[in-house]
């Protein structure tokens, strides 16, 4: 899955799903047969606010190719405020990966609620395609020197 | 084998460049805005001046972090180890101060001349050749002297480069040394000692006053509970500056980190990297427990270790008055004024005693 | 001894007189040039070694964490800052803290005298109006003081406390409305290449030694995520991977805390500009939150509130 010297290197994305909408987004995705591309390794939390910038920065560390935190949509949160939290974490977490240089699109923030099933497969479409662009990782990767 | 030599100063370069050739020649160059130990490709890159590195060559032997060993689960289900392999190249370091190879003597009662040696440490320390220049001009922190070092100290160094009108004479101290200036111009042996002993008299006579040493091992022995500590601490924030910046400080901590590219674990490395008693978790305990619970208990720590517990342990302390602690403290810390209220606690509770 | 010094000494000596402070926290002179040290004094005596000067560079709202004794502290305005935010954290009783307000018009950054000295010694400096004189052994160089402040005071826009109880007489200077976040700015321009170059290259001399973290008054949770095993979040050693993480993490957690007092980057015996990363934070909090951080001691902490309409451009 990861040989980029044969071609045959393929992304690998964590996806943060938020239990109450966003995975069950990806539920509807599911069992509505909509194709959506396979790279994205599920991560269930109960609600966007619970994922730990150093969740993010982990993943990275350890090779994934993209990170993908998905939750409710503002306002619909099932533990009421905790993607409003989540947001601004979100907001100034995103601006500074890029301001040290990671590309643009490796770490993806959506909102996706429970119904969103087509939404759901485009986003993550979007965003697989985005990574396969930018190869591999190569920044904040452990060298495992 | 010759132990004098002469060098002009143009030419040493050439001589750098024939070294460059056989070894691996690293020496002090300025890196991003750091004065530390880099690797030479030519010898008219060496800059040698009246500094003192920022990160002491102890770095160069015991690494701020090294891999030790690496293991994977072997195809019959047992544990396969693999070492790194050393380098074959050797190593010569030029440009070391006396106080830094000093400190190597130092570390090598606890990484060399016991009985269970480090073969990381040795390994290094024997395939390295260490050309040092003596100090004409030692800075106001260094108190080298009051701690049993001088500026033109031949501890530790395999040759002692000694300035002397823009040229520099050389003086081979081990059996590599002599090897190190065979192809150099000889020097007339009781002529170039004379030289050096008076660069080492000017030297050491241009330093401040005297830190007071004499008999800071008793004062430590009986002053483990003094009120001092309580206060010495105090403008202290814990970091890792001085013990990291210390030529002899070495205690060190030890990560197995496993390789997440594995399956399940199956692969890994063992690390190890420096640590310093004055870090808040470095004594505390899987029971959540800790012996030095504050910075006064931490700080008291490293004092006894240096000034008593090693001399308990090797006979000497384990610094070597280069100063960095000093200069490079967050919060100028000074050693020299801890140690000089040492003992004036110790006096005044002499003093109370007595009346 | 100016005129500060001597008025320091009077207050402080007045406030453990009066019982108002068990000590009174700020510097004294220490063996180095331009070097003050923190200075904890309990007794007139003690209290007569305060002074104020260009060397007084430590934040010593640090000590005020975790202290049981009735306070006073001198603080310059970004250390008042300091003792805001983290009174609004509950870090700081207030109730138990004297602000013994200095004006400052900035301190000296002893990298950027490393570098004017460049491997010479220095033995006196000594201030002659806008000018330093520095003296060493063979050597008298003229600096001008302003090329030798550290770069947080350059932009900084509280050379008069926000906040005190008492007020060191003497005056300031203006801080002038520049664009404060102008040198971040001209870096966001450069590219994601370029800037992971930079990030890189500067970030690859970090030792580790976490004095940008100990010097930091908004630094003081009991355990840091770097000394976390399970999980262990980075390791401990110096893989650029590890260090750079720690150091976006620590911005990451100062964002809506850090009030920019430099005390990190004036720590950091490696000379690493940090701040270029600290500040990026601050900007952006100020820029989507319009909050500063250790202004207003009624607002709260930009990232433990939010907005309905709080800015989602960033989402896909």
């Amino acid at each position: 899955m990861t040989d980029t010297a044969t071609g045959t290197w393929q992304p690998r994305i964590i996806a943060f799903l938020c239990n109450w909408c966003s995975y069950a987004g990806a539920d509807l995705a599911g069992v509505s047969r909509l194709q959506y591309p396979p790279n994205i390794r599920v991560i269930r939390v109960p609600c966007s606010g619970r994922v730990n910038p150093l969740l993010i920065l982990k993943a990275l560390r350890e090779g994934a190719d993209g990170v993908l935190v998905a939750g409710c949509h503002p306002g619909d949160c099932h533990y009421v405020s905790g993607n409003y939290a989540a947001r601004r974490k979100f907001a100034v977490l995103k601006r500074l990966l890029e301001y040290v240089g990671l590309e643009s699109g490796r770490v993806t923030f959506a909102w996706v609620s429970a119904s969103e099933g087509g939404r759901f497969a485009e986003l993550v479409t979007d965003v697989t395609e985005k990574v396969r662009q930018l190869g591999p990782a190569s920044r904040l990767v452990a060298s495992h020197e | 084998m010759r132990k004098y030599a002469r060098i002009e100063r143009d030419a040493l370069p050439s001589h750098l460049d024939a070294w460059i050739e056989r070894y691996g020649v690293f020496a002090p160059m300025m890196r991003d805005g750091v004065r530390r130990f880099g690797v030479l490709s030519a010898g008219s890159d060496a800059q040698p001046g009246p500094w003192l590195t920022k990160v002491p060559v102890k770095e160069m032997f015991l690494p701020q972090t090294e891999c030790l060993y690496r293991y994977r689960r072997g195809t019959n289900g047992g544990l396969e180890i693999e070492t790194p392999q050393d380098p074959a190249r050797l190593r010569l370091i030029f440009g070391v101060r006396p106080c830094d190879a000093r400190a190597l003597t130092l570390l090598d009662h606890v990484f060399r001349s016991t009985d269970r040696p480090d073969p990381y440490y040795c390994a290094r320390r024997e395939s390295t050749i260490l050309v040092g220049i003596g100090c004409s001009e030692p800075r106001s922190v260094c108190f080298c002297t009051s701690v049993g070092g001088s500026p033109f100290g031949e501890e530790g160094l395999d040759v002692l480069l000694v300035e002397t009108g823009g040229d520099y004479v050389a003086k081979a101290l081990t059996l590599k040394g002599e090897a190190l200036i065979a192809e150099m111009p000889e020097a007339a042996p009781e002529d170039t000692e004379t030289l050096i002993a008076e660069a080492r008299r000017h030297a050491e006579a241009s330093m401040g006053d005297a830190v007071l040493t004499a008999g800071l091992k008793e004062r430590l022995d009986s002053g483990f509970d003094a009120p001092l500590w309580d206060r010495i601490h105090e403008p202290c924030i814990g970091c890792g500056v001085c013990a990291f910046l210390c030529p002899t400080c070495h205690c060190f901590d030890l990560a197995h980190e496993a390789d997440t590219r594995s399956v399940a674990g199956d692969a890994g490395r063992c690390v190890r990297g420096w640590d310093t008693c004055m870090f808040s978790l470095f004594t505390r305990q899987a029971s959540g427990v800790n012996p030095r619970p504050s910075g006064k208990e931490r700080m008291r720590q490293r004092l006894m270790h240096k000034f008593r517990y090693f001399v308990e342990n090797y006979g000497e302390a384990a610094c070597v008055g280069c100063g960095r602690c000093i200069a490079n403290c967050p919060t100028a810390c000074d050693i020299r004024e801890t140690i000089a209220r040492i003992d004036d606690a110790a006096e005044a509770d002499s003093h109370a005693q007595e009346t | 001894m100016n005129d500060r010094s001597e008025e320091i000494r009077r207050v402080a000596k007045r406030l453990l007189a009066e019982g108002k402070a068990d000590v009174v926290i700020g510097f004294r002179d220490s063996r180095l040039p331009l070097r003050a040290t923190p200075h904890f004094a309990r007794t007139p005596a003690e209290a007569d070694q305060l002074v104020w000067g260009l060397g007084c560079t430590s934040n010593l709202a640090k000590y005020l964490l975790d202290r049981e004794e009735c306070v006073a502290v001198v603080a310059k305005g970004c250390d008042v800052r300091a003792i805001v935010a983290t009174v609004k954290e509950n870090q700081v009783n207030r109730d138990r803290v004297t602000i013994i307000g200095v004006p400052c018009a900035g301190v000296v950054s002893w990298q950027k005298l490393e570098a004017v000295l460049n491997g010479r010694d220095l033995t006196e400096a000594i201030q002659d109006g806008d000018t330093l004189v520095l003296r060493g052994r063979e050597f008298e160089q003229r600096v001008a003081i302003s090329d030798l402040l550290q770069d947080a005071c350059r932009t900084c826009t509280v050379h008069e406390p926000v906040v005190c109880d008492v007020r060191i007489a003497s005056s300031a200077p203006a801080g002038g409305r520049t664009d404060e976040f102008a040198d971040i700015r001209e870096f966001e321009a450069l590219s994601p290449d370029e800037r992971w170059e930079w990030f890189r290259r500067e970030f690859s001399r970090c030792i580790r030694c976490y004095a940008c973290r100990n010097a930091c008054p908004a630094c003081y949770c009991e355990q840091c995520f770097v000394d976390s095993t399970n999980p262990e979040w980075i390791g401990k050693g110096n893989d650029l991977t590890d260090t750079l993480i720690f150091h976006i993490v620590r911005a990451f957690h100062s964002a809506g805390r850090c009030v920019d007092c430099g005390a990190c980057e004036r720590a950091c015996p490696m000379g690493i500009d940090l701040r270029r990363l600290t500040r990026k934070v601050q900007k952006d909090v100020k820029e989507l939150f319009g909050a500063d951080a250790g202004v207003d001691p009624d607002s709260p902490p930009a990232l433990a509130v939010f907005r309905p309409d709080d800015p989602e451009d960033f989402t896909w």
